[in-house]
Formats: C-alpha cells, sequence, structure tokens
C-alpha cells in the first residue's frame, strides 16, 4: 500500500500526450458478437477518463481497439492523429509503442524479475538482438529504474515477480507501461483483482500519472465510487454504445442505473 | 431435525465392474487359440529348466569383467550427454514454433508439428540402423539417433506446457508494441524453462537406457558390448552390465530429482 515517491527528475517518462479519437467504431468478433456499435468519441490529449459498464458491455473492446489488439470492423480509430484502424503490424507495433498497458490480472512474466518484466515496456524500441541476448541499452535499464522508483517498487527489482503481493504486482505492471515513455495509458480493470486500500493506492498511483506526467489514461472500472472520485471524465457504455457521457464527479446514482439498466446497489461501490 | 431428501442415483451409467468384467472378456478372447495371439503355456513347463539356469547365471555377476565394461560404459554417458545437450539446444526454438502461443500462425505451426509427428513415428532402432549404413560402426550414429530422438520427446512435451500457459503476459508484451520473437524470448522463455529443463532431464535418462539398445545395430555404447555377450551366452557378464546400467540410472534419477526440486 506504499505510494510511489515522486522524484524530481524523472521527466524522462514524460512525452507529449496523445489524443483519442474514434469515429463510428463496431467491433464483431468473428464467433458474431458483438462488441461495440458503432462507437464515436473524442478523448483530448491528458484526460483521465473512467469507462463504466456492467461485464460484458463492451469496455474492453473499446480499451483494445484503441491499441488494435482487438481490431475495428468498421469505423475509424486514431491515436494522436495516426489511424490505428488498417495500420501494418509494423506500423501497429510502433503505435502500440507509445501506448501502455495495464490488466486485471497484471500479465507479469512470473518466473523472471521485476526488472525484466519492466524492460518489456522497451521492446518496442529494442532491436531483436539485444531481445535476444538480453542486452538492454543503459538507458533503458535506467528508464525502467526511474519507473519503478515512482511507483516506490525500486527495492523490489531483482525479486521474482511471482514472489510480490497482487498491489505490487500491478504497480510493476504501472512501471512497465511508463517505461514506454507512453503517451496514452490504457487500464482495463486494473483494481478487480485486488483489496479495497490496494485498489485506491493502484488508482492513486494511475492519477499520478495523468497529472504530474500529463499522461491520458482510459481506465475501465466497474465501481461507481471509484470512477466518480478519480475519473475527470466518464463514459458509460451498455450493449456495445455509449451511454453516458459527461463530468464523472458529477454523475449521479441515476445516471448509474441508466448506464447499468438497474438500480444501483453496495455491490457496485469499492467501499460498502 | 428433519429428514434430509438425497435425490435418487440417476440409472443407465457405466458401473465400474461393467467396464472391468468387458476388460476381462476381451483379454481372454485375445488369447484363445485360432482367433488371438494361441498362448501355449504348457510350454513354460516344459522349458523352465533351461530358463531357471539363465537365471542362476544372472544372479551371479562375473565382477572380475568389470574393467572391460569401464570403456563402452564411459563412450554411452558421452553419447547421452552429446545426444541430450545437441538435442536440447535444437529443441527449444523448435518447441516455440510448434505452440500456438508462441507462434500464431497455423501453416508454420502444421508444418514443424507434421515433420515433428514423422519423427516420433520412428524408432530410435531404425534411425540407428539407418545411420550405421550411411556414416559407419560407432558412436557417431548412436549420437545422431539419440538427437532425433530427444528433438521429438522434448519438442512434444515442452510445446504441449507451453500450449497450457497463461496468455496474459504476452499480450502484455503484444500491447507494448513486441514482435513475436521479442515476446517470445522476453516473456515466454523464463515461463518455459522449468519445463524444458525437466523434460532435458527426462530425456537424458532416457538417453542412457536407449543406448543399451543402440548397440545391437552397431550404434556404440554398452549396447555393443552387451550384444557380444549375449552371443556367447555370457549371462553372468551380461548381469554385470546390467547392474551397471542400473547404478547409473538410480543415480541420474536421484540428482535429476535433486535439480527438478530446485526449479520451482
Amino acid at each position: 500500500m506504499t505510494t510511489g515517491s515522486l522524484t524530481p527528475g524523472v521527466e524522462a517518462l514524460a512525452s507529449a500526450p496523445w489524443g483519442i479519437r474514434l469515429d463510428g467504431v463496431s467491433v464483431r468478433y468473428p464467433n458474431g458478437t458483438v462488441g461495440l456499435k458503432s462507437v464515436s468519441l473524442d478523448i483530448a490529449p491528458g484526460e483521465l477518463i473512467a469507462v463504466v459498464g456492467l461485464s460484458g458491455s463492451g469496455k474492453s473492446t473499446l480499451i483494445r481497439t484503441v491499441n488494435g489488439l482487438v481490431p475495428a470492423t468498421s469505423g475509424v480509430v486514431e491515436v494522436g492523429g495516426r489511424r490505428v484502424d488498417g495500420a501494418s503490424s509494423r506500423r501497429l507495433r510502433e503505435l502500440r509503442g507509445h501506448i501502455g498497458m495495464v490488466f486485471q490480472s497484471f500479465n507479469l512474466a512470473g518466473r523472471t524479475t521485476v526488472l525484466n518484466n519492466v524492460l518489456v515496456g522497451r521492446l518496442a524500441h529494442t532491436p531483436l538482438w539485444r531481445t535476444l541476448f538480453g542486452a538492454y541499452r543503459e538507458a533503458d535499464r535506467r528508464l525502467a529504474f526511474e519507473a519503478l522508483d515512482r511507483v516506490g517498487l525500486l527495492p523490489k527489482v531483482w525479486d521474482r515477480a511471482s514472489a510480490l503481493s497482487g498491489g505490487q504486482q500491478q504497480r510493476v505492471a504501472i512501471a512497465r507501461a511508463l517505461t514506454q515513455q507512453p503517451r496514452i495509458v490504457l487500464a482495463d480493470e486494473p483494481v478487480a483483482s485486488l483489496d479495497p486500500p490496494t485498489a485506491r493506492g493502484v488508482m492513486d498511483d494511475l492519477r499520478r500519472i495523468n497529472e504530474d506526467l500529463g499522461i491520458t489514461v482510459l481506465v475501465n472500472l466497474h465501481l461507481l465510487d471509484l470512477a466518480r472520485e478519480y475519473g475527470t471524465r466518464m463514459i458509460g457504455m451498455r450493449a456495445g454504445e455509449v451511454v453516458y457521457d459527461g463530468p464523472a464527479a458529477s454523475a449521479t446514482d441515476a445516471d448509474f442505473a441508466q448506464i447499468y439498466g438497474r438500480s444501483v446497489t453496495a455491490a457496485d461501490r469499492l467501499e460498502r | 431435525m428433519t429428514a434430509l431428501v438425497v435425490p435418487r442415483r440417476p440409472k443407465g451409467r457405466w458401473m465400474p465392474w461393467t467396464a472391468a468384467g468387458v476388460v476381462v472378456a476381451v483379454t481372454v478372447f485375445m488369447c484363445l487359440p485360432g482367433v488371438g495371439v494361441g498362448l501355449d503355456v504348457a510350454a513354460i513347463a516344459r522349458n523352465w529348466q533351461q530358463g531357471a539356469l539363465r537365471i542362476g547365471e544372472l544372479l551371479t555377476p562375473d565382477w572380475s569383467f568389470f574393467p572391460r565394461t569401464v570403456g563402452p560404459i564411459l563412450e554411452t554417458l558421452q553419447m547421452a550427454v552429446i545426444g541430450t545437450a545437441v538435442g536440447a539446444a535444437i529443441s527449444l526454438p523448435v518447441s516455440f514454433w510448434a505452440a500456438r502461443p508462441t507462434n500464431p500462425f497455423a501453416p508454420t505451426r502444421a508444418v514443424v508439428r507434421g515433420i515433428l509427428n514423422v519423427i516420433r513415428a520412428v524408432p530410435e532402432l531404425v534411425y540407428a540402423a539407418v545411420l550405421v549404413a550411411m556414416v559407419g560402426v560407432g558412436a557417431l550414429p548412436g549420437i545422431l539417433a539419440l538427437v532425433l530422438f530427444n528433438v521429438g520427446i522434448i519438442v512434444k512435451l515442452v510445446s504441449e506446457s507451453i500450449d497450457a500457459t497463461d496468455l496474459g503476459p504476452l499480450e502484455a508484451g503484444r500491447a507494448a508494441g513486441a514482435t513475436q520473437t521479442q515476446i517470445n524470448r522476453a516473456i515466454a522463455l523464463p515461463d518455459t524453462w522449468p519445463a524444458f529443463v525437466s523434460q532435458t532431464l527426462y530425456v537424458f535418462e532416457l538417453n542412457v537406457r536407449a543406448s543399451t539398445v543402440l548397440g545391437l545395430v552397431g550404434a556404440g555404447g554398452i549396447g555393443l558390448l552387451i550384444d557380444a555377450v549375449r552371443t556367447f551366452y555370457r549371462y553372468d557378464q551380461l548381469s554385470l552390465v546390467i547392474v551397471e546400467v542400473l547404478v547409473i540410472v538410480v543415480v541420474l534419477d536421484t540428482v535429476s530429482d535433486a535439480i527438478r526440486r530446485r526449479l520451482v
């Protein structure tokens, strides 16, 4: 539950943030499931967007179309004015190199060190031979150390990733995203596997990334109090469509009831 | 306290004793003369004395034969070490090509798997026989046969363990803009390493055992000696060789078990 120290001089991790634009984006999976129905969104650089909705509402699909992990079936996806849909795999890798991503299940390689996991954030900028021999550039390693320091886990740099607690693993994942010097950070249910105090710590880290480094952050949540507290703007999803788009802090329980299609219960809050 | 209402056990399921009955019936049927293999149990009674003689010799190893076995035993171990090392080195990249998470491109995966199925289908003794004809009698054809044998086993087992792996970390690599090869090296390899080392130790043991057979077709190692003493009906000497192989296998088993426990 330690919060990352705010060391000055880590501007290296920041770079000019990108906006995100979706225009009439639909996603249909190969099995016929519709993930998104003609979604249009305009996200300005530096916003912290909370995407809320029940599971299956399309939040995960939305976030994955931004970095092309899920290809848009139709419509236009742009990050920082660059087209994601229809990009070649090489171009897609280059764009992804600028977009950090954090997952619900942390997705670390458990049997290797924290450092090696964080260095995955540099792969898009590392030649293959360096990857094969594990010979990362000194500058890349320094970026990894700085990112770990920012989330308060530098002392754990040589530990095995699987030896860390859930909250620590998620912080390592955030450090991995930061090491990319990202212009956007996507977070897919980053606190759904964590206990309430730890969840808050991780959300604080994401907010700091947004406020101190100015990085655009798009975070999926299903808990309305977290969305209200941390988001600068909230997007509500239901059945693959955007059903709410407005300021997060002033969103009412009635707004949530409209997004969820049912009345709000205690289970929809982190603190009951 | 109210009585529990337990639902009636559903009928029409296969009972274990039904299955056992079927197995016994099929086995007996296979033994009947005419339809099956035609077992002549009476032959055991007629010939048991000859067998008893051999067993008697096997129970009294000829320890004075030991000096002559040292060389071939060492050759067997050398063949096993070289065969395992080369086979494992080839297997590691091939395993990644043969598994879905580390090679999403189906056609190349199918080609690699097809070739491996062929390699596994051929017994190592056949490889050894063909290779002896190609490169001559000695350790080399034995080592080559072991390499093929090892690649077939290691790739099969390791690629299956990759197939069962958690896809999340690999997706994280993809999201960070890494190429598949980078993902395989930086993320899949560390998680695959224990399975790879474990299977390599396993085939090393298999290699020691296999080389007792490879010698029968002239592919070097202790098998050559086994073939020689067997031809002269020296069961007391054969017995010593078997004891030596047993000792080696037990030692290897203990050592590899200790290594595996440290893998985690």
